[in-house]
C-alpha cells in the first residue's frame, strides 16, 4: 500500500502554520525585491538638498521639479520612446531569426549542431569595446550609423547567440513526436514550425523575447558610440548626462528620469508575465 | 545650320548650370558637431543659448550641440578617433587632451589661434595644453582648490580669519586642532576641525604638494622617474599627522569624495574642508539653509601657494573636415564675454584676464573674489606630461596613498613600495 503524503497527514493548523510561514517569507522576498524601485520613487520626489543631507526617509514633499526636469530639461520623453521602438523592434527581430534556426539546428542534431553551439560560445567569450571599431565601420559603409536600424541590427546580433541558446531547450522540450504525427498528416516543415512549433513555444519565445528586449534597453555602449543626434539617443545614455565629476550628481531628476524610464519596461513585463513564467518552467522537467 | 543653333543653346544651358552650381553649395552649410560636458542646468543652458546665438549669426556655419557625459567621453572620443567619425569641436581637460595631441589625434590650434585670444589667456594655462610649441586645445575654465569654513564655528572658538591672504598648513593644522571636539563629553570626537577628500587622493596630493615643491616625477637622462623625497612626502604625512597624532582630520574622508564630505560640513561635523574645488560652493549654495553661515578661504600655502591646474579645454581632431570653422565657432565661444559666462555658470574661472577682471568674479558673494585671486597660484604640475601618469595613478598611486591615510602601512614602506612599483610602470613606456 502506498504511503499517503505527508501534508495530507498533517493536522489542519500545521498546514496553516507552513501556509502563513511560506506567505511571509514569500512577503519578506517581494519586499526584499521592491525596495530599491520604491526607494527610487521617493527620491525622485526629494529635493537635492534632502538626498545628499540624508535627513529623512521620506521627502519632505512632493517635489514635481524633479520630473519636470527630466522630461522638459533633458528629453526624456523622447528617449524613453526611442529606447522603446530600439528595444521592441530588437527583440522581435531577433525572435525572427532566432526561432527557425534554433528548430533547425536542435532538431537536425550531430556536427551542425556541436559547430553552433561552439560558435554561440565563441561569441560570447569577445567584451564589445573589442568589435566597436570595426562595426562601426561596416554600419557607416551602409550608412547605418546615427540610426536606430543600425543600432537595432547591432542589438540582433549582440542577442542572437544567447537567444539560440536559450530557444535550444524550449525546442527540445516540445516532443517530436508531435511533429511526425503533422508530418503524417501530410503537412509541411513550415507548417509544423507555423501550425505546431511555434504555437507550443510560446512561453519560450515569451521569456527570450523579454531577455533581448531587456538587455537592449539597458545597453549603453553601443549607443553612446553609435548615435550621435540628442533626438535619437537612447534612455541609458539619456540618464549618464545627470552625472557630472567628483561623485557630483543631479540625484533627484536622475531618480524622475529612472522612474520614467522604468515605466515602459515594467509595463511590458506586466503585459507578458504570464508567458513568461510558463516560459521559465518550460524544459526544466526532463521528458 | 540648325545644329549650331542646337549646339549654342547647350553650350548656354551649360554656362547657366555651371555658374548655378557653386552658388548653391556655397550656401549649404558647413556643419559642425560640438560634444559638451557641461551637465548642470545652468551651465548647459549657458552653452546651449551661445551655440543658438553662434547659429542665429552663422548661417553658413551651423552647429550641432552634442552632450556626452564625463564618465562615458573617454571611450567616446577612442572610438570616435579610431572610426574617423570625430565630432568638430570637443570639451575635455587638459592631461586627457596632452595625450590625445602626442598621439596625433588633434589639431594644432597654434597657426589658427588668434592674437587676441592668445594674450589674453594667461600664459600658465596655455601651459597645461601645449608641447613643444603645438596647441592641442584652447583652455578655458580651471578649477582652482579653496578651503571652505564653517563661519559660526570659527567665531565661536574666537577665530579670525583673512580670506584675502592664504594661511600657512601649520595655521590650517593649529586652528583645526582648535575646533576639533568631544561635544557630549562621550569621549567620541563630534566636531572635527577639518575633513579632506581622499577617495582617490593621487591628483589632489601631487597637485596640493606643489606648494611643498613636491615634484613626484623628475628628468634623469631625459626619462621621467618616480622619486619620493622630503617634499613629496610633506602633505602626505602632515595630513597623516592629523588624522592620527592630533585627531583632527577626520578619517572617513579617505573614502568619500568632495561631493559626499558636503553633508558632514552642512551638519557640523567637520568645521572646514581644505582640497576642495571651487565647484563645491555651487552644491553648497544650493544645499545650504539661510542659517548657515559658510565662507571661502584661499587654499593654505607652504614653501609658496603654488597648485596643480588641470584646465578644461576645447580642442579640434584632426580628421575633422573644417578645422578652420571649428577654430572659428571656439573663438566665438572663448570671446570675454561669452567665456565669462561659460565659467560662471559651472562655477568655475575664466582663463582669460579680461574675463577675470569682470565684476562677478571680483565679488565677495559665494567667495568669488577669494577663487579669482588663486588664478595666480595656478600652473601645470608635471605628472600631465608623464606618459604612462594614468597607469601610475591608478595601479601604485591611489591605492598606497589610500593605505597610508587609513594608516596600514608607515611612511617608509609607502616611498619604497611608490618608487618600486611606479617605475616599474613608466619603464615600460619608455
Amino acid at each position: 500500500m502506498a504511503r499517503p503524503l505527508l501534508s495530507r497527514a498533517r493536522p489542519v493548523w500545521t498546514r496553516r502554520l507552513v501556509r502563513t510561514g511560506l506567505f511571509l517569507v514569500l512577503m519578506l522576498y517581494v519586499v526584499f525585491m521592491a525596495f530599491p524601485l520604491f526607494w527610487l520613487v521617493l527620491t525622485s520626489f526629494k529635493t537635492q538638498g534632502e538626498v545628499v543631507m540624508a535627513t529623512s526617509f521620506w521627502p519632505q514633499g512632493l517635489h514635481w521639479a524633479n520630473y519636470r526636469d527630466a522630461l522638459f530639461t533633458q528629453g526624456i520623453f523622447q528617449s524613453v520612446k526611442n529606447s522603446l521602438k530600439v528595444s521592441l523592434v530588437a527583440a522581435l527581430a531577433t525572435l525572427a531569426v532566432a526561432a527557425p534556426a534554433a528548430y533547425v539546428t536542435a532538431r537536425r542534431g550531430g556536427l551542425v549542431e556541436k559547430l553552433f553551439r561552439g560558435w554561440i560560445l565563441a561569441t560570447q567569450t569577445f567584451p564589445h569595446i573589442l568589435i566597436i571599431v570595426p562595426l562601426f565601420i561596416i554600419l557607416a559603409g551602409l550608412s547605418l550609423t546615427n540610426t536606430h536600424t543600425g543600432l537595432s541590427l547591432v542589438y540582433v546580433v549582440a542577442n542572437l547567440p544567447f537567444v539560440l541558446w536559450m530557444l535550444f531547450g524550449y525546442v527540445r522540450s516540445v516532443p517530436v513526436e508531435l511533429e511526425e504525427a503533422a508530418a503524417v498528416d501530410g503537412a509541411s516543415g513550415t507548417q509544423i514550425l507555423i501550425h505546431i512549433l511555434i504555437p507550443l513555444m510560446i512561453p519560450g519565445l515569451v521569456a527570450t523575447g523579454m531577455y533581448a528586449f531587456i538587455t537592449a534597453w539597458n545597453e549603453f555602449f553601443f549607443a553612446l558610440v553609435l548615435l550621435k543626434e540628442p533626438e535619437l539617443l537612447t534612455i541609458q545614455v539619456n540618464l549618464a548626462r545627470f552625472r557630472g565629476v567628483e561623485g557630483f550628481v543631479r540625484w533627484g531628476p536622475l531618480a524622475a528620469g529612472s522612474v520614467l524610464a522604468t515605466l515602459p519596461a515594467l509595463a511590458v513585463f506586466a503585459f507578458v508575465q504570464r508567458g513568461l513564467i510558463a516560459g521559465l518552467m518550460a524544459g526544466s522537467l526532463k521528458q | 545650320m540648325r545644329t549650331a543653333r542646337y549646339l549654342a543653346v547647350a553650350l548656354a544651358l551649360l554656362l547657366v548650370v555651371s555658374a548655378a552650381t557653386p552658388l548653391v553649395s556655397a550656401q549649404e552649410p558647413v556643419r559642425l558637431r560640438f560634444v559638451s560636458l557641461a551637465w548642470q542646468e545652468d551651465a548647459i543652458a549657458a552653452v546651449k543659448a551661445l551655440v543658438a546665438e553662434w547659429n542665429r549669426t552663422h548661417p553658413n556655419i551651423q552647429v550641432e550641440y552634442q552632450q556626452v557625459d564625463w564618465g562615458s567621453i573617454h571611450d567616446y572620443l577612442v572610438t570616435s578617433f579610431q572610426t574617423g567619425d570625430v565630432p568638430d569641436v570637443f570639451h575635455y581637460e587638459s592631461p586627457q587632451v596632452l595625450d590625445f595631441g602626442r598621439m596625433g589625434y588633434l589639431t594644432d590650434l597654434a597657426p589658427l589661434i588668434s592674437d587676441d585670444l592668445r594674450n589674453d589667456v594667461l600664459p600658465n594655462f596655455w601651459e597645461t595644453v601645449s608641447i613643444d610649441g603645438a596647441i592641442y586645445g584652447v583652455p578655458y575654465i580651471v578649477e582652482p582648490f579653496i578651503v571652505l569654513y564653517n563661519k559660526d564655528l570659527f567665531e565661536q572658538e574666537g577665530i579670525e580669519v583673512d580670506p584675502s591672504e592664504p594661511m600657512t598648513w601649520d595655521e590650517l593644522r593649529a586652528i583645526a586642532k582648535r575646533l576639533t571636539k568631544d561635544l557630549d563629553g562621550d569621549g567620541r570626537i563630534d566636531q572635527y576641525g577639518a575633513g579632506l577628500p581622499l577617495r582617490s587622493p593621487a591628483n589632489r596630493i601631487l597637485n596640493l604638494s606643489m606648494a611643498f615643491d613636491g615634484q613626484f616625477f623628475y628628468q634623469e637622462n631625459g626619462r621621467w622617474v618616480l622619486r619620493v623625497g622630503e617634499n613629496e612626502l610633506a602633505l602626505p604625512k602632515l595630513l597623516h599627522d592629523m588624522m592620527y597624532v592630533d585627531g583632527s582630520m577626520a578619517t572617513e574622508g579617505v573614502g568619500l569624495s568632495s561631493s559626499e564630505l558636503m553633508a558632514g560640513f552642512l551638519q557640523g561635523r567637520y568645521a572646514m574642508i581644505p582640497g576642495v574645488g571651487a565647484f563645491t560652493r555651487h552644491d553648497l549654495a544650493a544645499l545650504a539653509s539661510d542659517s548657515f553661515r559658510w565662507g571661502v578661504l584661499p587654499h593654505p600655502k607652504a614653501t609658496s601657494a603654488r597648485q596643480g591646474a588641470v584646465s578644461q579645454t576645447l580642442s579640434i581632431p584632426a580628421a575633422s573636415k573644417h578645422p578652420r570653422e571649428a577654430m572659428a565657432f571656439i573663438e566665438f565661444m572663448m570671446t570675454t564675454e561669452n567665456m565669462a559666462r561659460l565659467a560662471y555658470n559651472d562655477w568655475l574661472l575664466p582663463t582669460r584676464q579680461s574675463s577675470l577682471e569682470l565684476p562677478v568674479f571680483t565679488t565677495e558673494e559665494y567667495g568669488w573674489d577669494v577663487v579669482s585671486a588663486s588664478a595666480a597660484s595656478l600652473s601645470m604640475a608635471n605628472w600631465q606630461v608623464v606618459p604612462g601618469y594614468e597607469e601610475v595613478r591608478s595601479k601604485v598611486l591611489n591605492p598606497l596613498l589610500q593605505e597610508y591615510f587609513y594608516d596600514r602601512i608607515d611612511e617608509a614602506t609607502l616611498v619604497q613600495r611608490i618608487e618600486r612599483e611606479g617605475n616599474r610602470i613608466l619603464e615600460r613606456y619608455r
